[in-house]
């Protein structure tokens, strides 16, 4: 007898629903997590992944992806990689693993409540796998950062971001615990498989990774292709369950579930990857600009993904999405640089004459908007007025994004400034959508102090130092110019 | 790349020798202490686990059901995974054993195994044997929720891997009830599984075991319910007095597939008391244990005495399993 094909048995390992009568169905799967939809279990019972392994391929295949991954240099090589490495691509690694190692441990917990929660047995096997996956993100992640914590303090941070206070933390708390941690798995599959895995992922660990490659840090490389594979897969939970949505009738629900976490994705990834690709990433090694990547990752991809579907792109995509693609990351940037001491990365301000030629290049109209205020930065680092590049005002964040209310600097100054008056408190936020998201559900957001917040509040302590210590930021967890301000030379040299 | 240049040294960042949270060991920390440890978002502030208002359906959960539990601890975090496994470690040692088990597979598949087997054994492997994918895919779930609820990134990986040595054996179960169908239609094999595990007098108990422990939400009851008692229970009944039974009735097969599902069960036995251990260090929490213990166990001695009684010729079998649940608990210091 011939071993048993996988088609055979494999439904037969997601046939495992029965029908419990020691306890009430509802107290088993409360709808507050199962299914707040109220639609049919045999209608969850269809879904189907679109993509199939069994434990044994799943513990085979992930073993050798790690010995690859784990292999590339050893760690000498890499350490010594790291040291003549630029300062910009230095930056990129701190502020990467220490934004986004926690993040994926994170979703660990998410994908365990899809495992515990979910109707549908095949869900709840692919959220199996999806737990053990972002362990493995977690983990080699951690592991590499780890590789350079006596070359920086900063890479720390991989490890110890997710119970700081960090106000750049706060904000990644805030989007991803509304995303995936917080809602029944139905809505946060949508939100984190379809929205966050399937549209976004694909620039930190796609695009990301082309830039690596071209810059010559294989590791890195080669560790962010795999930990994409792994995405790929996961991300699939997503698009069974808008079918079923949509054929249950619940098309407007799976609608708001994407524009919203959209969204909420969007302002993340535009300043993680935007920055890293379009000021920090070595300019010789830049293979195509942030803006290049989002419309190829996200304008075709998603937008085919989610018309393929039946469904529409997000009501602000015209008005409000394409525009930001424009400008949202670069003016962040000029806030990251400013505030560097609040971050435990060193910052690179990535506008030397050849970089801002560049900039122009694929944003026409930078120079008269953004380069205005690095004009004055650069100014006065020339003049050595180094204290007038860090400002000692307090910024005003958006109570969604946690992030500096920031619009188009320059000639078209256009701060925006969206405030809600609910229950006898004053909310801002950055962007008529930030606002938007605030209102469908005001009873969630509510009550949730953004940083600065705590600041007027006095949650965080008085003074010079007690806003560090509130970020748990001792004196060598603070940011400085990743340059030293060199950057800034080459404006004399020219001017001379 | 640009190595040619070289750069100011920009400023005084001076490196660590490990992760600051890990300073003051005195060890130096293991791979798996550097990649599991204190990883957890949730446990860092009590009134709003959650980044959000403190008063939504997820933070109220958590603060009712892990912040507010009776089972207390000053320093969650302290727990340790006495097998120290990664997820590296375990997709090797898996990869292992389903290696071995696809070893196991071919050879009694080559013999013409399940075609020689009793034909009353068949009947019992179809009663008894192949609705156990039930009983794995509750322990998926139980485990699953002790990932996203557990006060301690040491604990939620622990409960990961669990979680997915459950899968491991739906799919083996899966695999077998196939290939037992493929020999021996008409016996019920594929088809019959679902109503044997809801209404054969046989599995009730497990049943009723397993569906009261899956909403025993407070986390530390959750603990309790599933990792003292019933995985113990539904091992020592399904797995190991089944496969006893197995060898009895000259099926090898079954027998040594048990044996390498309780290498499994063994590797969560050692996390689960080590777990204890840490529980019983505070005074208050051997109270909580014992209370929960006192509504636990007499379901699971039934569930057991009923599951057994169905086992042929195996007439000691409920009294060995009860007895093997109660060593366990002993280990634990919790008779
Ligand atoms: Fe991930
Ligand atoms: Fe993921």
């Amino acid at each position: 007898m011939a071993k048993v094909a996988t088609r055979d048995w494999y439904d037969i390992a997601r046939d495992t629903n029965w029908t419990p009568t020691y306890v009430a169905e509802d107290e088993m799967f409360p709808p507050q997590f199962s299914d707040p939809y109220g639609i049919p279990l045999a209608e969850w019972e269809t879904f189907d992944e679109p993509y199939k392994i069994t434990f044994r391929d799943y513990v085979q295949s992930q073993r050798e992806k790690d010995v690859g991954a784990y292999s590339v240099k050893s760690a000498i090589a890499r350490t010594e990689f790291y040291r003549k490495a630029s300062p910009g691509w230095k930056s990129l690694l701190q502020l990467h693993f220490g934004a986004v190692s926690f993040t994926e441990y994170g979703s660990v917990s998410a994908f365990a409540r899809m495992s515990r929660f979910a109707r549908a047995p095949g869900m709840r096997n692919m959220a199996n796998f999806g737990s053990l996956d972002e362990i493995r993100h977690a983990q080699i992640q951690m592991y590499f950062a780890y590789e350079f914590i006596g070359e920086s303090r900063a890479f720390d941070w991989a490890q110890k971001a997710v119970r700081t206070n960090n106000w750049v933390v706060i904000s990644e708390r805030h989007c991803f615990d509304d995303i995936e941690h917080t809602r029944d798995v139905i809505s946060a599959a949508i939100m984190t498989n379809f929205s966050f895995e399937q549209a976004f992922t694909n620039l930190q660990f796609v695009a990301l990774s082309a830039d690596a490659k071209k810059y010559g840090d294989y590791s890195f490389a080669t560790m962010l292709q795999t930990i994409q594979s792994d995405e790929a897969r996961h991300a699939q939970i997503g698009e069974p369950l808008i079918e079923i949505m949509l054929r249950n009738g619940r098309k407007a629900e799976a609608q708001k579930l994407i524009d919203i976490s959209f969204w909420r994705i969007w302002k993340q990834f535009s300043v993680l990857s935007g920055v890293s690709m379009d000021y920090y990433t070595p300019l010789e090694q830049r293979e195509l600009s942030f803006k290049e990547f989002v419309k190829e990752f996200v304008g075709n991809q998603f937008l085919r993904n989610i018309q393929a579907l039946g469904l529409e792109k997000p009501w602000y995509w015209d008005e409000y999405f394409l525009p930001d693609i424009d400008v949202y990351h670069h003016a962040q940037q000029i806030g990251i640089y400013l505030y560097r001491a609040t971050e435990w990365w060193d910052v690179i301000a990535g506008v030397s004459p050849a970089e801002r030629q560049w900039l122009e290049s694929k944003y026409p109209g930078w120079n008269d908007t953004f380069g205005q205020v690095w004009d004055v930065i650069t100014e006065n680092i020339l003049a050595g007025r180094l204290e007038r590049t860090e400002p000692k005002l307090l910024p005003m964040m958006c109570n969604m994004v946690g992030f500096e209310l920031t619009g188009v600097p320059g000639k078209k100054w256009d701060v925006r400034d969206c405030q809600v008056d609910y229950e006898g408190r004053r909310y801002h936020f950055g962007h008529p959508v930030d606002k938007w998201i605030f209102e469908q559900e005001p009873k969630r957001y509510k009550n949730h102090m953004g940083f600065i917040d705590r600041i007027v509040r006095g949650i965080v302590p008085a003074g010079p130092d007690g806003v560090f210590d509130y970020m748990n930021m001792g004196e060598a967890d603070r940011g400085n110019c990743g340059e030293n301000f060199a950057w800034a030379e080459s404006y004399r040299r020219a001017a001379e | 790349m640009t190595d040619a240049v070289v750069f100011p040294k920009s400023n005084s960042r001076p490196g660590l020798k490990t992760w600051s949270t890990l300073a003051g060991t005195r060890k130096r920390p293991s791979e798996y202490e550097i990649l599991t440890y204190n990883l957890h978002a949730r446990t860092r502030d009590p009134q709003a686990p959650y980044e959000q208002d403190p008063d939504t359906m997820m933070n109220s959960w958590y603060k009712k059901h892990v912040v507010a539990s009776p089972l207390t601890h000053p320093d969650w975090d302290a727990f340790r995974d006495p097998d120290q496994l990664t997820y590296r470690a375990y997709t090797t040692m898996q990869d292992g054993q389903e290696q071995y088990v696809d070893g196991l597979l071919e050879d009694h598949s080559e013999n013409g195994h399940d075609a020689s087997l009793p034909s009353a054994w068949v009947d019992a492997l179809a009663r008894l044997y192949t609705p156990g994918r039930y009983t794995a895919a509750a322990g998926q779930m139980a485990s699953a929720y002790l990932v996203q609820v557990a006060p301690a990134s040491t604990i939620t990986n622990a409960a990961a891997f669990q979680e997915a040595d459950c899968f491991r054996w739906i799919s083996r179960i899966a695999y077998r009830t196939r290939e037992l169908a493929n020999s021996h239609a008409d016996r019920g094999f594929v088809t019959g599984e679902r109503a044997r595990f809801e209404t054969d007098p046989a599995w009730q108990g497990i049943r009723e075991l397993l569906e009261k422990a899956l909403v025993a939400y407070d986390w530390g009851e959750a603990f309790v319910a599933y990792n003292v008692v019933a995985a113990r229970a539904v091992e020592e009944a399904c797995v190991r007095q089944l496969g006893l039974a197995a060898r009895r009735h000259g099926d090898t097969l079954t027998a040594m597939l048990a044996d390498n599902q309780m290498k499994d069960a063994a590797r969560s036995r050692r996390w689960t008391a080590a777990l204890v251990g840490q529980c019983l260090a505070v005074e208050s929490n051997r109270a909580v244990i014992a209370g929960w213990l006192g509504k636990w166990l007499p379901l699971a001695d039934r569930a057991i005495d009923m599951f057994c009684a169905a086992l042929p010729e195996s007439p000691a079998a409920g009294e060995a399993a009860k007895a093997a649940c109660a060593g366990f608990r002993r280990e634990l210091g919790l008779a």
